[in-house]
């Protein structure tokens, strides 16, 4: 049976810059994989080439498989949920309705049903007494708990985080790792790029190191925090430790 | 330099014939409303052309609004009246539904008006909804992206709502423009406010009631302006987004 998802030989280059240069991994469902590297690695642009926000230049990705470009761009996205490092939430609308929005205009699903959904997925991420608040009444990570909400709502068989925590104060990264963990557990397969270290260590199954657009080392977590192969990595993580 | 004394009697007179001014603000009213539905209709799909747009579409747009912008209005209401070949639509009745003897106002000079002032608006009015969409966070137009939404009903949904609320500062200058410019289409006849009150004053009855004619206009003008900015402010209220402050 086909993975759920498949990179390979990914290429992605903007301008002279060569960000990505021959990716090759696969996760299966359930999975939950973590990819660090220092900034300027291409952990996010792998992420946004998943469901073609940024399109690539040469090799393939494949979802099912069955590869990305082959597909209607909007019937991927309704696939693969995204949460952002910024969280992008609908500013005009309550937390109810940056849910609501994809389920009634992407999936059809009538207003009333649509509100149900809403807050079933709120409440999955604590929020039950926010839906009613505008996303500038909420705080950063109470935001982002909204921004998976929106992304969980649609019933995606993967989900993207780009770097959920990196905006948010350190007293407020918890409230959304812990939602990650639950989603974790409950079976949900996750793309993380993050630099929480701690995470990576006791949720993902595997943890891929990005450098310089190719794959450094990848591993179960014990393997690659405890006993690094590659000097490159133990360099990474030395510098994380410090 | 002195300052004409003004005259019970020349009040009087504006007091006798204050319904051929009234006569007057309806055809300001009905150019003014005309003008603004034109350059939002026109405007609001140019300021999108003008971000999103792309090829010869966009040049198009942006080079007619230059064009616009950059001439007189009273060049553009006089071309547009003598350049155009307008459908000939005769004399307008007007009047019958209000408490003022119905009126005829002339069809091609208010076809020649309305169109200048509304495309001229529609410039102007096309920034402001440019300047409008591009502060919307770029973000939240690719986390709807992200949701499966197409890049239209991205827009429609996540952009359009919020330029919408932004514009309402900058439409409120343009509504004040459009509405005192009206009065240029005195230049082509129109029976408008400023027309009106040049037609009393011209009469022989009206000859020393000049000063007091134009300040009842200007009062008329400002007293426009003034509710009608109110109520834009009302709904500007009205329809803010909360910030939890």
């Amino acid at each position: 049976m086909a993975r759920l998802l498949e990179f390979d030989d990914v290429h992605q280059a903007f301008g002279d810059e060569n960000v990505l240069r021959g990716i090759s991994f696969g996760m299966d469902r359930t999975d939950v994989e973590v990819v660090i590297g220092p900034s300027g690695s291409g952990k996010s642009t792998l992420l946004r080439c998943v469901n073609r926000l940024t399109e690539f230049d040469a090799g393939d990705i494949r979802l099912n498989g069955e590869s990305v470009t082959a597909m209607d761009v909007d019937a991927l996205r309704r696939r693969v949920g995204m949460v952002f490092q910024g969280f992008n939430l609908f500013a005009h609308r309550t937390g109810r309705g940056n849910v609501t929005l994809g389920l009634t205009e992407v999936r059809d699903i009538p207003s009333g049903e649509a509100r149900r959904i809403a807050d079933e997925n709120l409440a999955r991420v604590g929020l039950s007494g926010q839906a009613d608040s505008y996303p500038a009444e909420l705080s950063g990570g109470q935001k982002q708990r909204v921004g998976i909400a929106r992304a969980l709502a649609m019933e995606p068989e993967l989900l993207l985080f780009d770097e959920p925590t990196s905006a948010l104060d350190p007293e407020l990264i918890g409230e959304v790792l812990e939602v990650m963990r639950d989603l974790a557990e409950e079976g949900m397969t996750m793309l993380v790029v993050s630099h929480e270290m701690g995470f990576a260590r006791s949720v993902a199954d595997t943890v891929t190191f990005l450098d310089d657009g190719i794959v450094a080392e990848r591993g179960p977590p014990e393997q690659l925090f405890e006993h690094p192969e590659r000097d490159r990595t133990r360099e990474f993580l030395g510098e994380l430790d410090t | 330099m002195d300052i004409l004394p003004l005259q019970a009697g020349d009040w009087a007179f504006v007091g006798t014939n204050w319904w051929i001014l009234m006569q007057g603000l309806y055809v300001t009213v009905l150019l003014t409303v005309g003008s603004l539905l034109l350059g939002f209709l026109a405007g609001f799909p140019g300021g999108a052309i003008e971000v999103y747009g792309r090829g010869p579409l966009r040049s198009v747009v942006r080079g007619v609004g230059v064009l616009l912008r950059g001439t007189p209005i009273v060049v553009l209401i006089v071309l547009f009246f003598f350049g155009v070949q307008w459908p000939d639509i005769g004399a307008v009745p007007l009047g019958g539904l209000l408490p003022l003897p119905a009126f005829e106002i002339n069809g091609q000079a208010l076809l020649a008006s309305t169109a200048a002032l509304g495309l001229r608006s529609a410039a102007y009015q096309s920034q402001v909804f440019r300047g409008a969409i591009r502060s919307i966070d770029e973000g939240q137009l690719e986390a709807a992206r992200s949701v499966g939404l197409s890049k239209l009903e991205a827009v429609r949904h996540v952009v359009v709502p919020q330029a919408l609320r932004r514009s309402i500062p900058g439409f409120q200058n343009e509504f004040t423009i459009v509405l005192k410019d009206t009065s240029i289409a005195f230049a082509v006849g129109l029976a408008e406010l400023l027309t009106r009150g040049f037609e009393l004053f011209t009469q022989p009855a009206g000859q020393t009631a000049v000063v007091e004619i134009i300040l009842t206009v200007s009062a008329i003008y400002f007293v426009l302006t003034f509710l009608t900015n109110r109520t834009l402010d009302r709904v500007e209220n009205r329809f803010a987004i909360p910030t939890g402050e």
